[in-house]
């Protein structure tokens, strides 16, 4: 049975930690990812002129986030299909449920103890994503700091670990 | 030959010849210039002369004789030639008479029109037809401007050429000391520094973005040379401090026994001891020569296939023989599916000490509590993380955990040579990975691997 979820992401290596333990609660299938990230709408005409989401995901992306995909893609490679990040422009549970429909999204994933911490003009979809008419699952919350540690001990994250709890 | 005096003859010799060529060309194209004009003006004399001589009863002649006086200036040594031409034999006549070449009355007659060049004077010839007759009229004068004011202005461009070459001579002389005496400023600045006061610098240049870059450099070079003289020395006495202690100890021991008579168990006793310490001494030789060894990186050292998870497994159990009360916690969470993807190029002895450094470190600083092994692999590198809860390494001394023999200020109550660290990232070096360590006190230290997949087809 192939599906696709959709995990929010703010391109920090925490945030892929909702789509480990995603995939660890599913046993079999082709599983298809899309990594969503919310942001605000430039209201500047040039810039909607030289739109590109390919670029904007380039330079919001990080050879930590890109490396801890691969990482990911590796551990579940038998269960992963395709790994995509997408742009969400737009403020709307209308926007979203188009959005959610364009890509088929069976289920959406959050984490239960990480908040996302968008970059500049990005915002948390999560409250819209609760909203919206797609079955949502809250994953992890046994142990904070193990859950949390498991992807980011690998990459420069220790010290920041320690300083945010 | 010096760069300054090759730059300043260089520029010399560029602009003299463009000077000598702009005054060259504005000197001929006048001469030639005038030579034409010149010849145009005699054509013109001539003219009128046939015209007033031959055509007077047609015209009146008199205005025309006026006008000319009035208007044509005389010119120097003007003389005019008339000559009615009916044959040939005229013409040599003519010749004879006049002490006109031959052949330029036969050209003027032919041609209707010449000129002619004897000596300094020049001739102008034209053949006049009226009534029947052919005449022929010579005109010829001296150039006075071509004789004089080209000679004039020769003059002026030659001292002008000579006058700009001297100011250029001097200009590219000034330029070439100004663009070369900051660098002969560095040299000689370089050149007061040596080993004994490395602690000089170079002053920064405002408003001089070459030469303060070249400065900067400098600068930064001198920053990196004694840093490592200074770790030198330290090493050292470092060096010498950890070889000191247990021979102290070997020889207090061993003038202690020799003070008196002892019996057969005291004597076996300090011999267990004289025993320990050498062979810390010898252990810290092995390691010293190990790191030796590693630092040439030129030195061959065999590389096999090796798998990353394998390596641990076995350096955990070696861990366990050694220290039974290890907590060591291998976490196969993220361990990639596919086998091949954990596959390195290593040398096995070499890795397996790294490890097995990194684990007995992090067991001892952390008095045996959980310390958790990750291992994750993305596309093109293994990922390895070790992470204890231990006593951490204060942040002020994090640069200097890579220094053989640095020990941090809160390892006194642990034993320890601070070679370890040095000897496993020159391993990491050699296999083309990267070490990294990340570490808070009392919170705990990570250090992560990371070394490039061997590439399998």
């Amino acid at each position: 049975m192939e599906r696709t979820i959709l995990v929010p992401i703010d391109f920090k290596v925490e945030s892929l930690n909702a789509l480990r333990l995603a995939l660890n609660t599913i046993n079999a299938g082709k599983v298809n990812v899309v990594l969503m990230y919310a942001k605000i709408p430039t209201d500047s005409i040039s810039d909607f002129l030289f739109y590109s989401p390919d670029e904007m995901v380039d330079s919001l992306m990080t050879t930590e986030f890109e490396e801890a995909i691969a990482i990911l893609k590796n551990r579940y490679e038998s269960l992963l299909g395709n790994i995509s990040v997408e742009l969400f422009h737009g403020y709307s549970a209308n926007a979203l449920s188009n959005f959610l429909e364009a890509r088929n999204i069976d289920k959406i994933y959050f984490s239960k103890n990480y908040k996302l911490k968008p970059g500049k003009k990005g915002f948390d979809p999560t409250p819209l994503l609760k909203k919206s008419r797609v079955s949502y699952q809250e994953v992890g919350g046994e142990s904070v700091v193990a859950e949390r540690k498991t992807l980011s001990t690998l990459f420069n994250y220790f010290g920041l670990e320690i300083a945010n709890h | 030959m010096k760069t300054q005096l090759k730059i300043a003859l260089f520029l010399i010799f560029t602009n003299s010849l463009m000077l000598l060529l702009f005054g060259g060309s504005i000197y001929y194209f006048l001469y030639n210039y005038s030579y034409t004009d010149f010849y145009k003006r005699l054509e013109t004399r001539a003219t009128i002369a046939a015209k007033y001589n031959f055509d007077a009863d047609k015209i009146n002649a008199e205005p025309f004789k006026i006008i000319r006086k009035e208007h044509l200036e005389k010119l120097s040594a003007e003389k005019e030639y008339l000559y009615r031409v009916e044959n040939n034999n005229d013409l040599a006549e003519m010749a004879q008479k006049s002490e006109l070449p031959m052949a330029f009355l036969k050209e003027i007659l032919n041609k209707g029109k010449a000129t002619r060049q004897m000596d300094e004077t020049f001739f102008t010839g034209i053949r006049h037809e009226s009534k029947n007759q052919t005449h022929i009229v010579v005109v010829s004068a001296k150039n006075y401007y071509a004789s004089n004011h080209l000679l004039f202005m020769r003059n002026v461009i030659l001292l002008g050429v000579l006058l700009i070459a001297l100011i250029t001579t001097y200009l590219s002389f000034f330029f070439s000391r100004r663009i070369f005496d900051p660098i002969k400023h560095i040299t000689d600045r370089v050149k007061q520094i040596s080993k004994d006061n490395i602690h000089l610098r170079i002053e920064e240049k405002k408003n001089d973005a070459e030469i303060s870059q070249l400065i900067s450099t400098f600068n930064d070079l001198l920053n990196r040379l004694e840093t490592s003289f200074e770790t030198q020395n330290n090493f050292v006495s470092n060096a010498s401090h950890e070889f000191g202690t247990p021979l102290t100890s070997i020889m207090g021991e061993a003038e202690v026994m020799l003070m008196k008579q002892r019996s057969p168990e005291e004597y076996q006793q300090s011999l267990m001891s004289i025993l320990g310490q050498a062979e810390r001494l010898n252990q810290i030789t092995q390691t010293l020569l190990y790191l030796a060894q590693t630092g040439y990186t030129n030195k061959r050292v065999n590389f096999e296939i090796l798998r990353t998870d394998d390596l641990i497994w076995q350096v955990k159990e070696m861990i366990d023989k050694l220290n039974p009360k290890n907590n060591i916690q291998v976490d196969f969470s993220l361990l990639p599916e596919n086998p091949k993807k954990l596959k390195v190029m290593g040398n096995r002895q070499l890795l397996s000490l790294a490890f097995t450094n990194i684990l007995t470190n992090a067991c001892k600083y952390s008095n045996n509590k959980p310390v958790v092994v990750t291992i994750a692999s993305s596309d093109d590198q293994v990922f390895l993380a070790f992470t204890d809860h231990g006593i951490g390494i204060p942040e002020s001394e994090l640069p200097f955990i890579y220094d053989p023999f640095f020990r941090a200020s809160n390892t006194r109550n642990f034993e320890g040579y601070g070679i370890g660290l040095p000897l496993t990232r020159n391993i990491i070096k050699i296999h083309n990975g990267q070490l990294q360590l990340s570490s808070v006190v009392n919170e705990g230290t990570t250090v992560q691997i990371r070394i490039p997949l061997a590439k399998i087809p």
